[in-house]
C-alpha cells in the first residue's frame, strides 16, 4: 500500500500554528478554491490533511487488524466515548495505559464527546444546562453526562484530539432551539476547557453549532475562534438537511475559522462530499458509511458503490476496481465476493479493507492534487466519472462559489447539466475498460 | 500431476495400527496453467487440511492468514459453498479454484461436497442427485455436476459425492437405508470418475454406516480399485461415540488397502485426533479451532509428557469477568500473532461488545494451537510413546475415554468436552456478527 509522500520536496510551510499538543502547517494552497494540503503533528503521529479518519467505535475497526490499518496507510481513527465510557470503562482504560495500548495502536486517535450517542440511541434524553440527563439503558437509573464527565472519560481514554461536549440538535430543528443549543455549546467549551486534565497531550476541538442558521453560525464560529483552541470542528450537520444547506453552512465556517489550524467537518464520508468539503477548505472528516456499507456488501468505487449480492456480479471476474492496490482487488474478483458477502465474516472483511483503501487512496489523490496545484482539474473527472453529466446542483454550486464551474466544458468537453436530487440513486454506469 | 502417499513404517501385520507418512503432490508431471519447475508440496502425516468457509479459513482473510506461519500446505474446500444455483457460476471462471479463492498455488486442495460441521440437513437425496440445503432453496448435486465443477475448477483432490445415512438409531428399516446407500455412493463413484477430464486424485468415501456387513460391501469394492488415491470416512451423521464409531472404521480399514492415506471427517477433536490417529488415520480438518473460536474459547491443551497436574481445562472461556482486567497474553509463552499482540482484556472487551475482531484473533490463536498439536503428536510417535502420551491426555483432560462400550457409559461420553459438533450447535449466530448459522447438529443423547 502507497504510504502517504505528497509532501515529499515541500518544507517551508505557508503558514502554521503551534499549540501545546498540536502542530498544523500549511504546505500547499489551491489558487482557485479553499483548498489545502497540510501537515499536523499530534502527540502520536504525523497525519497529513485532508484526511478521512475510519470509525473504530468499540476499540476495533469492525474485524480489521491495527497491523491491516497501517497497510492501508489510516493516520487517524475514532473511538466512541460513549460506548467506551460503558465497557471496559475510564478506570479499566486507566490501568491499561489509554486506548491506544489497549488496543495496540500507536497513531493518531480521535474521540467524540459521547453527546451524539446519547441524543441518537437513548430513548430518554433529555438536555440540562448541567448536562445531559438520561436513562441507563443496563438498569434504568437516572443518569447524566456533563462537559466535565465528558472530558474526564476522554482523559482517560487518552486519545490525540478530543470533541467537546456540545447541546447538539438535529439539523432539521428550527426556532429557538437551535440558538439556545448554539449558545449553550459555547458555554459547554468554556467548562470542557476548564476541566481539562492533559493539555499538552490531548487537543480539545470546539464545534461550531448554529444549524442551518447564518447568523447564528457565524456567531458560533466566532465564539469559538477566541478560544484559540488547537483545530475545530464543523457540527450539527448531516443530519438529512437539504445539501444546499449544508454546503453553505460549511463554506461559512472555513471563511471564519483560521486558516491556519485544522477545520474537522464530522460525520461526512461519501466520496463527493469530501471532494467538495476539501474545496471548501475542511481538512479532516469522519464517517461509518465505507465500513458499513461494506457489510452489506457494498463495494465503493469512483462512480458510486457496487451491490455485490446482486445477480449480476455472480460471474463477473473483474476485481472491484482495476486502478485499485488493496489486498482485496490484488486477490479477488467480484464473483467471489458475491459468493461471500454478508454470509462469512470474511466476506466482510475483504470489502471493509477495499472501502477503507478506497477512502484512503481519494484523500491521497486529493492531497496529490492540491500539492500540485490541479485541484480543480481532479475535481472535474472526478465528477464526470461519478456522475457523468447529471451532477447534482448543490454540488455545481458548491463548486461555483470556489471558483470551479462544472457547467463550462473544459478542454475535453465535458460540462455538467445540473439535476435537483440530492443524491444519486444509481450509480453512473461503469467506464469501459 | 501426481499425488503419492509414503508410509515410513511399511511392514506391519495389522491395517489399525498409527503411521507417520509424506503426503506428496507433484505437479510438474502435467502441462497447463501447472508451472513445470514447482517444486513438490510435501505434507508430514498425520495431518490436517485447513478448514474453510467459502474457501477461506473462517474469520482470516489472507493476509491476516499469514501471521499463521507453519500450518500445513493442505486446504480443503466445500462444494456447498458455491452452489448459489444449480447451474453456479464459478465454473465459468477459466483460471482454477485457487486462483478464484487466492490460494497459494503449492497448497494442495482438496474438493469435498458438504460442510463437516453441518450434520443436520432436511433435504432427502434421491438416486440421482445428493440434495442440499442453501439459502434459495434446496440444491441438486448430481455426480456429472461435481465432476463438471472438478474439470473447471481443477483441485488437486476431490471426494465425491457419497449418499450419507442420517439416520443414528439401528431399526428394521435401517438396513434397507443403508444398503439404499451403499450402492447409490458406488453408483455415483462410478459416474463421477467416468466423467472426469482433469486428473484431480480421488479420495472416496467408505460407506456403510453401522452395519458390518454393508461396510464390507463397500470396502471390498473400493479396495479393488486401482484408481483411488485414498479413503474418506465421513459418518459425521453417525451420532454414536467416538470409540464406537472408531470400531466401524476399523472394521473397514482391515479390508482396504493398507498403503493408501485414510481421511476422517468429524474427527477434529484433540481426543479424537489422538485415538483415530491410534487407528491409522492420517489426515483430518482444523474443524475444531473454529468450533473452539465461535464459543469464544481460547484453547489451552498441550500433548506432552508431563503428569505433574491433576486436570487440567483445555480452554481458556474468554467470556468470564475475570478476564476484564487481565493483562496478560491467552497463553503464556505462545508465539501466535494474538499473543504477542494483544491480550485478554482486549479480548474479552472485543467479545462482550460483539466486535467481529474477536473471533479474528481467537481463531489465529486457536489455529496456531491446532498446528502444534499435530507437530506434538508426530514428536511423540517418532519417541515411540503416542499411547502413552494419548492416555495421559485423556487424563489430564478428563476425557473419560473407554473403549468397553454399554449404555451408562454411551450417555456419559455424548457430553465429552471435546466435541466439536455439540460446541457448535448450542448456537444459532456467530457470537460478534448477526450472520445465522443454520443446520448444525444437535446434540443427541443415544439411548438404546
Amino acid at each position: 500500500m502507497t504510504a502517504s509522500d505528497e509532501f515529499g520536496h515541500l518544507d517551508t510551510p505557508l503558514e502554521a500554528s503551534n499549540s501545546p499538543a498540536l502542530t498544523f502547517e500549511v504546505f500547499a494552497r489551491c489558487s482557485k478554491t479553499k483548498a489545502r494540503a497540510s501537515k499536523m503533528h499530534l502527540p502520536h503521529y504525523k497525519a497529513h490533511t485532508p484526511m478521512f479518519m475510519p470509525v473504530g467505535t468499540m476499540g476495533s475497526i469492525k474485524g480489521i487488524t491495527t497491523k491491516q490499518l497501517e497497510a492501508l496507510d489510516c493516520h487517524v481513527i475514532l473511538g466512541n466515548t460513549y460506548h467506551l465510557g460503558s465497557r471496559p470503562g475510564p478506570e479499566l482504560l486507566e490501568k491499561a495505559g489509554g486506548l491506544h495500548k489497549f488496543m495496540t495502536w500507536d497513531r493518531g486517535l480521535l474521540t467524540d464527546s459521547g453527546g451524539f450517542q446519547m441524543v441518537s440511541l437513548l430513548k430518554l434524553a433529555n438536555i440540562t444546562e448541567e448536562g445531559v440527563e438520561f436513562e441507563n439503558p443496563h438498569d434504568g437509573q437516572k443518569m447524566m453526562l456533563t462537559p466535565e464527565m465528558s472530558i474526564g472519560l476522554q482523559n482517560a481514554i487518552g486519545a490525540d484530539i478530543m470533541m467537546q461536549l456540545d447541546d447538539v440538535v438535529s439539523s432539521l430543528t428550527t426556532g429557538p432551539r437551535v440558538e439556545e443549543a448554539m449558545w449553550r455549546s459555547v458555554r459547554w467549551l468554556d467548562r470542557s476547557i476548564k476541566a481539562h486534565k492533559r493539555p499538552t497531550e490531548q487537543n480539545l476541538f470546539p464545534i461550531v453549532q448554529g444549524g442551518l442558521d447564518v447568523d447564528l453560525r457565524t456567531k458560533s464560529a466566532l465564539e469559538l475562534v477566541k478560544r484559540d483552541s488547537p483545530g475545530y470542528a464543523i457540527g450539527g450537520l448531516s443530519g438529512g438537511e437539504a445539501k444546499g444547506s449544508f454546503w453553505r453552512m460549511v463554506s461559512l465556517s472555513t471563511d471564519i475559522l483560521p486558516t491556519n489550524k485544522p477545520r474537522y467537518c464530522m460525520g461526512v464520508g461519501y466520496a463527493e462530499d469530501l471532494v467538495v468539503c476539501s474545496a471548501l477548505g475542511v481538512d479532516m472528516y469522519d464517517c461509518v458509511f465505507p465500513t458499513r456499507t461494506a457489510r452489506f456488501g457494498n463495494a465503493l468505487v469512483r462512480t458510486g458503490s457496487l451491490s455485490l449480492k446482486q445477480g449480476r456480479y455472480s460471474a463477473d471476474f473483474k476485481p472491484i476496481d482495476k486502478d485499485c492496490d488493496c489486498p482485496t482487488c490484488a486477490n479477488y474478483t467480484r464473483a467471489y465476493l458475491h459468493t461471500t458477502a454478508t454470509k462469512e465474516t470474511t466476506g466482510c472483511h475483504l470489502i471493509t479493507v477495499h472501502n477503507i483503501a478506497f477512502q484512503m487512496r481519494l484523500m491521497r489523490d486529493i492531497r496529490q492534487a492540491i500539492v500540485e496545484d490541479r485541484y480543480p482539474a481532479f475535481i472535474r473527472e472526478f465528477m464526470r466519472i461519478r456522475f457523468g453529466k447529471t451532477v447534482p446542483m448543490w454540488i455545481v454550486g458548491a463548486l461555483q462559489s470556489v471558483n470551479v464551474d462544472l457547467t463550462v466544458p473544459d478542454s475535453s468537453g465535458y460540462s455538467a447539466e445540473p439535476v435537483a436530487d440530492d443524491f444519486q440513486k444509481t450509480p453512473n454506469a461503469e467506464p469501459e475498460l | 500431476m501426481a499425488l503419492r502417499f509414503e508410509l515410513a513404517n511399511i511392514a506391519t501385520s495389522s491395517t489399525v495400527v498409527p503411521r507417520r507418512g509424506k503426503l506428496v503432490l507433484d505437479r510438474s508431471a502435467t502441462g497447463g496453467d501447472s508451472s513445470a519447475e514447482r517444486p513438490a508440496t510435501v505434507l508430514e502425516t498425520p495431518t490436517f487440511f485447513k478448514y474453510t468457509r467459502h474457501g477461506l479459513q473462517p474469520h482470516l482473510v489472507p493476509e491476516v492468514a499469514a501471521e499463521l506461519d507453519a500450518l500445513p500446505m493442505a486446504t480443503r474446500v466445500q462444494a456447498e459453498d458455491f452452489l448459489e444455483s444449480d447451474t453456479p457460476d464459478c465454473v465459468k471462471f477459466g483460471d482454477g479454484l485457487h486462483k478464484f479463492i487466492a490460494l497459494d498455488p503449492a497448497d494442495i486442495l482438496l474438493l469435498d461436497t458438504l460442510d463437516p460441521t453441518i450434520t443436520v440437513r432436511v433435504a432427502k437425496s434421491t438416486n440421482t442427485y445428493m440434495s442440499i440445503d442453501s439459502e434459495g432453496g434446496t440444491r441438486r448435486l448430481t455426480p456429472g455436476l461435481f465432476a463438471q465443477l472438478t474439470n473447471s475448477l481443477r483441485p488437486d483432490i476431490i471426494i465425491p459425492p457419497a449418499d450419507i445415512v442420517e439416520e443414528p438409531l439401528p431399526s428394521l428399516t435401517q438396513g434397507k437405508r443403508i444398503s439404499k446407500s451403499v450402492a447409490r455412493s458406488a453408483k455415483w463413484l462410478e459416474e463421477c470418475m467416468a466423467a472426469l477430464t482433469h486428473p484431480a486424485a480421488v479420495f472416496a468415501p467408505v460407506v456403510g454406516s453401522h452395519s458390518l456387513e454393508l461396510r464390507t460391501m463397500s470396502a471390498k469394492a473400493l479396495a479393488a480399485r486401482h484408481d483411488i488415491a485414498g479413503y474418506v470416512f465421513n459418518d459425521v451423521c453417525l451420532t454414536v461415540p467416538l470409540e464406537h464409531k472408531l470400531r466401524l472404521v476399523n472394521h473397514s480399514l482391515r479390508i482396504l488397502d493398507a498403503s493408501k492415506p485414510r481421511y476422517m471427517l468429524g474427527a477434529s477433536a484433540p481426543d479424537a485426533v489422538l485415538l483415530a490417529v491410534l487407528s491409522g488415520i492420517d489426515l483430518f480438518d482444523s474443524s475444531y479451532p473454529y468450533a473452539v473460536t465461535e464459543q469464544g474459547l481460547a484453547s489451552t491443551y498441550v500433548l506432552d509428557q508431563d503428569n505433574s497436574a491433576n486436570v487440567l481445562p483445555h480452554c481458556l472461556d474468554m467470556w468470564q469477568e475475570t478476564m476484564f482486567a487481565d493483562f496478560g497474553p491467552l497463553v503464556d509463552g505462545c508465539t501466535c500473532f494474538t499473543c504477542r499482540s494483544h491480550h485478554r482484556s482486549y479480548i474479552h472487551h472485543l467479545l462482550k461488545t460483539k466486535e467481529m475482531l474477536a473471533t479474528v484473533l481467537l481463531q489465529i490463536h486457536n489455529t496456531h494451537w491446532y498446528q502444534r498439536f499435530f507437530a506434538d503428536i508426530r514428536r511423540s510417535m517418532e519417541r515411540g510413546s503416542l499411547a502413552a502420551d494419548a492416555a495421559l491426555f485423556m487424563q489430564k483432560y478428563d476425557c473419560e475415554t473407554q473403549l468397553s462400550g454399554g449404555i451408562g457409559e454411551l450417555n456419559r461420553l455424548a457430553n465429552r468436552p471435546f466435541s466439536e459438533l455439540s460446541t457448535l450447535s448450542a448456537q444459532t449466530c456467530s457470537p460478534t456478527t448477526k450472520i445465522q448459522r443454520k443446520r448444525h447438529a444437535e446434540p443427541q443423547v443415544v439411548t438404546l
